[in-house]
């Protein structure tokens, strides 16, 4: 990127539509790898850190497979465990909304409640 | 401002200078104040100014808390290095130390001075070689550095130059009078102090004055720190130890060292300055390698000033360096080694090649600093070698100074500054506390000016590298440098015209998961609700399923049929078991047979029932009109002959069943004229029911002409004929129509029928050899008697079986007895056997015998006579079988038995004797069973015979007229009543109660000729009818019904006849 940058100004500041941000693929992507992650898994305080870690790279690593070319994607899992407590999350972007998106999913199994927000940022 | 600047940089500088001054001289006098104050200074940081000023010390505090907020770290090591300082000055140099300090502050700032000549450095040399040569690497690699440095000494030294030239130090005071004439003792620092508040007060613009002079001096302290700090950095080897230095000097040692080379320096300096005086115009160019940086006053002014505030920063780097060195020892050596090494690396990429060398100097340094603040001593002490040169020197202050340089000159400033030297101290302390305050400011700042000083740095450095080191490696890193700031630079711009492009927003918050609270209940059921309950299934009885179709299922099989049923199958299927088929189909045929046979009769009847209804009202009618003409007649009825196979035809014979008397044959003899139908030449016999006129029931063909012809004795189901050829035929009329050529003739169908069975040809030996005169059927036998049942005894015979005979008389006097057999089953194929038989028929005749009749009666008794009989007539007693009477053409009746019997009379002669040729044209015996008999003649006479006399009864010889009896029939139904017909068509009717003479009715039918003529009737008590059927010569058939006087029998005829008979005997 920088040394197109340097070669010729490029003033794009949209991406193409190809390699626009599609939430709905994203999301799909990210419901895969929880469910097939998590499934089955039991809240161990001791591991969760290490999990949630390992999640988050996951899903980082397979979407830059799928060609959002010139964003930058931001992954954050958090995993909690369910004890009957009430949660509430929430995220605030200040960031240009017709280019970034995000994406999201939820999974809950009978220990684990985990929630997964990946973002994209266009980069210029 | 660039006045005042001037000034205080001047004053600044000139304090320096008469610092330098006036250590020549001055040591002595305040060494022991010093002491304190470095004292104080060593654990405050200029406890003197606290001591002598409270104001200031509060300030000073105040600007202390600042520093130590901002830049603890600072602080810190400054009172280790102040601990360290005591603890040095305890082993006995506080004195020095106190001076040291001073001139430590001085000559950290000289120092940059004092390293730019090299005449200097070589002074330096002249005491330490070693010290020198790193000096001259300093110098060396920081030319640039220097360069700047110089330009600030130069500066002063222009200053200095100028100020020298023009009065020295007189100029110095004059310009610092104030402050000169303030800060002679500390009284009149503080006085001066004073001032400067008051100044303050006064004006903003002194007040600015102040910051300003406070800030060049903070300036000037900085870059005293950073000169050390670049020596340490840059100019690695040299630079470490000189980081040793300024720690040591800081912490003490270092001070004393500096001091002393500073006191070096400032001789040097003063030396080199007048050097410099007289070189100014000859060698500056050296200094400046090129750079005109002395050129003008003012321009230095401003240069040196944006490299003051560069190095502000690289001061306060350098001041968290230095504590951080300070604090290193403490720490741990190799990390400080390492800090050094980052911090290098960071700053400087080609220090890298210089690192070998200075590594080298580390690892001789490191045992002394790996063991900590004690080593940092022991470190140190290799400096107090040194230092105790120095000390020596200190002790001796000016003599040191004059030992070492032996400068004539310089000692004569120092004399000179000497006095001034407290006052120049309080400047300083002054400068030293202001540059504290402004730098404990700073450090807040730091942060955002770190970037400055870095680049500027990194600006600096490639070309203090380009100067010092091999020019490639500074060309690589140059443009290394120069690459990444324009990029920078270009990425800047980008992001600040595309920043105006894109709108960035607080996107709405999303609300990524909102899970509410379960209540204890939920959980508790959702944790434990199912814990006791197992869920299971069970299936039973699995096959107990019901299926339901609402539909019922179609029934299917094959089935064939055909009509007409063939072989008594008239259907059948494949899958229908045998027994099934068979007993349906033989149901089928049963039914059809039945069926058949049932219509075939029904049919008949229906026929005849409706022939009749129409028939009666005809003759009804026909009789009403006609009861004109004839007397007789109670009503006529006319056969429809009219029939195109029947017209012209004569009728030769009219005959009636003895059994069913409705039944009637009428005998059509073929016609001479043609006609349409072939069948001109053929007999045809027509077998009627007079019930039914409109049409024949039965049409019987013969290819000759019939002569005679007769019923079978019982029912009418058998006609037999006898035929002009001698043969005799048989027609069953009982064969089904189908069996026979049906002819079409308009629009009616008519069923020919040819003989059953025919002796032509076939009996030919047995049968007759002329003409058959007359057939008649023998009676069932009945032995004795007359009885009056016999009929219905034969015609129950009859049905039983067929088992009569049937006599034949041809012209030449043969009687044939033929018997009739009914064959059980019929062939349709025919028989080898059976010639004579039809195909399909199943009556036939056998020749039974042959008697001769006439032979023995002409013999016996004439036989000239007997030549000429012939055989004309032949009659069966109606009682008695066996006894048969034949007419002869005599006149005679004939007389003959069967079996040999012998009857009394062998003949029946006329009342005339003799023999005269007249022939017997009818012979009729009475039916109501008396013996006797009429006999009709060709001459017209009647005779009434009686079986037992040879003599007639009576004779009537004259009621024709003459005219030949065709017919005499006696009436059915009274007995004394017959008719004659005679050949002029006249029709007698006699009846012998009323008249025995003469007939009692004479009727001529006039129409027609009348050729045949049969009596018909029936003798039931009920429906008492009788009458005559006339066939007329063109083939009209008449039947009369006789008025109620000829058919009602009277009791009185029986009598009459019985006493007739008596009266014959």
């Amino acid at each position: 990127m920088e040394r197109a940058d340097t070669g010729g100004n490029t003033y794009l500041i949209r991406p193409s539509y190809h390699h626009k941000f599609k939430a709905a693929v994203v999301k799909e992507c990210i419901r895969d790898i929880l469910r097939e992650q998590l499934s089955g898994v039991q809240y161990d305080p001791d591991e969760v850190g290490v999990l949630s870690r390992s999640l988050a790279d996951c899903i980082k690593d397979k979407l830059k497979d799928v060609g959002f070319d010139r964003y930058k994607l931001v992954v954050q899992v958090v995993i909690g465990e369910q004890r009957g407590e009430g949660v509430k999350m929430a995220a605030r972007c200040f960031w240009d909304s017709d280019t970034d998106s995000y994406a999201q999913d939820i999974f809950m199994n009978v220990s684990i409640l985990s929630s997964s927000l990946l973002r994209g940022i266009v980069i210029f | 401002m660039p006045t005042d600047k001037k000034i205080t940089k001047e004053d600044t500088w000139k304090s320096d200078d008469l610092r330098r001054h006036i250590r020549g001289g001055g040591h002595d006098e305040d060494s022991s104040r010093r002491r304190d104050d470095e004292r104080r200074h060593r654990t405050g940081e200029s406890v003197e100014r606290r001591h002598r000023d409270p104001e200031r010390e509060a300030r000073r505090e105040r600007e202390k808390n600042r520093e130590r907020d901002g830049t603890r770290e600072r602080t810190k090591p400054r009172d280790t290095d102040k601990d360290r300082h005591q603890d040095r000055r305890k082993d006995g140099s506080r004195d020095r130390m106190g001076e040291k300090e001073e001139r430590d502050k001085e000559r950290s700032r000289e120092q940059e001075r004092v390293i730019k000549g090299t005449e200097n450095v070589k002074y330096r040399n002249g005491d330490r070689d070693s010290r020198d040569k790193i000096h001259d690497r300093e110098e060396k690699e920081n030319r640039e550095r220097v360069k700047a440095r110089e330009r600030d000494t130069e500066r002063t030294r222009e200053r200095e130059r100028d100020e020298l030239r023009k009065s020295d130090r007189d100029k110095e005071k004059e310009k610092n009078k104030e402050r000169e004439t303030g800060e002679r003792d500390r009284e009149r620092r503080s006085d001066r102090d004073r001032k400067i508040n008051e100044e303050r007060v006064e004006g903003g613009r002194d007040r600015d004055r102040e910051h300003d002079r406070e800030k060049r001096d903070r300036h000037k302290e900085r870059e005293y720190l950073k000169e050390s700090e670049r020596y340490k950095d840059r100019s690695q080897k040299d630079k470490e130890r000189k980081e040793r230095h300024t720690d040591k000097e800081h912490s003490g040692q270092k001070e004393d060292r500096e001091y002393r080379e500073q006191h070096r320096k400032k001789k040097e300096e003063s030396e080199r300055r007048h050097k410099e005086r007289e070189q100014h115009d000859t060698g500056e160019s050296r200094r400046h390698d090129g750079e005109s940086r002395e050129v003008e006053r003012e321009r230095v002014h401003r240069e040196r000033k944006g490299s003051d505030r560069e190095r502000e920063g690289k001061r306060d780097k350098h001041r968290e360096r230095k504590h951080r060195e300070e604090a290193g020892p403490e720490r741990d050596p190799t990390e400080r080694t390492s800090t050094k090494k980052s911090s290098s690396s960071d700053l400087r990429v080609h220090k890298n090649k210089t690192e070998p060398v200075k590594t080298k100097v580390e690892i001789a340094e490191a045992p002394a600093e790996d063991h900590g603040y004690g080593e940092a001593q022991d470190y140190e002490e290799d400096f107090e070698d040194y230092e105790e040169d120095f000390e020596d020197v200190d002790d001796c202050e000016g003599e040191d100074e004059k030992q070492t340089h032996s400068h004539e000159e310089r000692e004569e400033r120092e004399e000179i500054s000497s006095k001034r030297r407290e006052e120049i101290e309080a400047i300083q302390r002054a400068m030293d506390e202001e540059n504290e305050r402004v730098g404990s400011a700073q450090p807040r700042l730091s942060t955002e000016e770190d970037d400055r000083p870095k680049r500027s740095r990194d600006s600096e450095t490639p070309q203090d590298k380009v100067s010092q080191h091999g020019r490639f490696m500074d060309f690589v890193a140059a443009k290394h440098r120069e690459v990444s700031k324009k990029v920078a630079s270009k990425q800047k711009k980008r992001s600040t015209e595309l920043l105006r492009l894109i709108d960035l927003d607080y996107s709405i918050t999303f609300s990524l998961l909102d899970l509410p609270p379960v209540n204890e209940y939920d959980m508790y059921i959702k944790n434990f609700g199912t814990a006791n309950t197992k869920q299971a299934y069970v299936q039973c009885n699995e096959d107990n399923t019901d299926r339901d179709i609402q539909t019922e299922e179609i029934e299917m099989s094959e089935k064939w049929t055909q009509h007409p049923a063939e072989r008594n199958v008239g259907c059948g299927g494949p899958k229908l078991s045998h027994e099934a088929s068979d007993e349906s189909v033989t149901k089928l045929s049963v039914d059809s047979q039945r069926l058949a046979t049932f219509l075939r009769s029904a049919s008949q009847v229906v026929a005849v029932l409706l022939e009749e209804g129409m028939a009666e009202k005809q003759s009804l009618k026909k009789l009403r009109t006609q009861a004109d003409t004839l007397s007789f007649s109670d009503g006529c009825l006319q056969l429809n002959t009219k029939l195109p196979f029947l017209c012209g035809r004569q009728i030769s014979l009219v005959q009636f069943s003895q059994v069913q008397r409705q039944t009637m044959l009428s005998v059509h003899s073929p016609s001479a004229k043609p006609s349409a139908v072939r069948l001109d030449s053929k007999t045809i016999i027509c077998i009627w029911n007079i019930w039914e006129p409109s049409r024949p029931q039965k049409i019987l063909v013969y290819e000759s002409e019939v002569h005679c012809c007769c019923f079978s004795p019982g029912k009418a189901t058998l006609v037999f004929a006898g035929t002009s050829v001698g043969s005799v035929v048989l027609w069953d009329l009982r064969e089904h129509a189908s069996a026979h050529y049906t002819l079409r003739i308009g629009e009616n169908d008519w069923t020919l029928r040819h003989p059953t069975f025919s002796t032509d040809a076939v009996l030919a030996a047995s049968g007759h050899m002329s003409s058959v005169s007359s057939v008649e059927a023998v009676p069932a036998t009945v032995a004795e008697g007359l009885m009056p049942e016999l009929p219905l005894l034969a015609s129950d015979e009859e049905s039983s079986g067929l088992s009569f005979q049937l006599a034949s008389l041809d012209g030449n006097g043969f009687l044939n007895l033929w018997v009739v057999l009914e064959l059980p089953k019929a062939n349709e194929a025919g028989s080898h056997t059976d010639l004579g038989l039809r195909p399909g028929g199943k009556v036939k005749l056998l020749h039974s015998s042959t008697v001769l009749t006439t032979s023995d009666r002409s013999s016996t008794r004439d036989a000239k006579k007997t030549t000429l009989l012939q055989t004309l007539l032949l009659k069966f007693l109606p009682s008695d079988s066996n006894h048969f009477f034949i007419g002869t053409n005599m006149g005679l009746v004939n007389h003959g038995t069967s079996h040999g019997l012998k009857a009394p009379p062998k003949f029946y002669r006329p009342q005339v004797v003799g023999f005269r040729p007249v022939d017997v044209t009818s012979i009729n015996f009475s039916p109501f069973g008396e013996p006797i008999f009429l006999v009709g003649c060709g001459d017209g006479s009647v005779r009434l015979h009686t079986v037992l006399s040879e003599q007639p009864l009576m004779e009537w010889t004259s009621s024709t007229a003459g005219q030949p009896v065709v017919s005499v029939q006696w009436a059915q139904t009274r007995p004394t009543v017959f008719c004659v017909l005679d050949a002029a068509s006249y029709l007698h009717i006699w009846d012998l109660l009323e008249k025995d003479f003469e007939p009692v009715i004479t009727e001529k039918i006039d129409a027609d000729m009348v050729t045949a003529m049969a009596v018909f009737g029936d003798p039931a008590k009920q429906n008492t009818y009788s009458g005559i059927s006339l066939a007329t010569q063109s083939g009209k058939i008449e039947m009369q019904y006789f008025s109620k006087r000829f058919t009602v029998p009277e009791s009185a005829d029986l009598e009459k006849l019985q006493i007739m008979m008596q009266e014959a005997f």
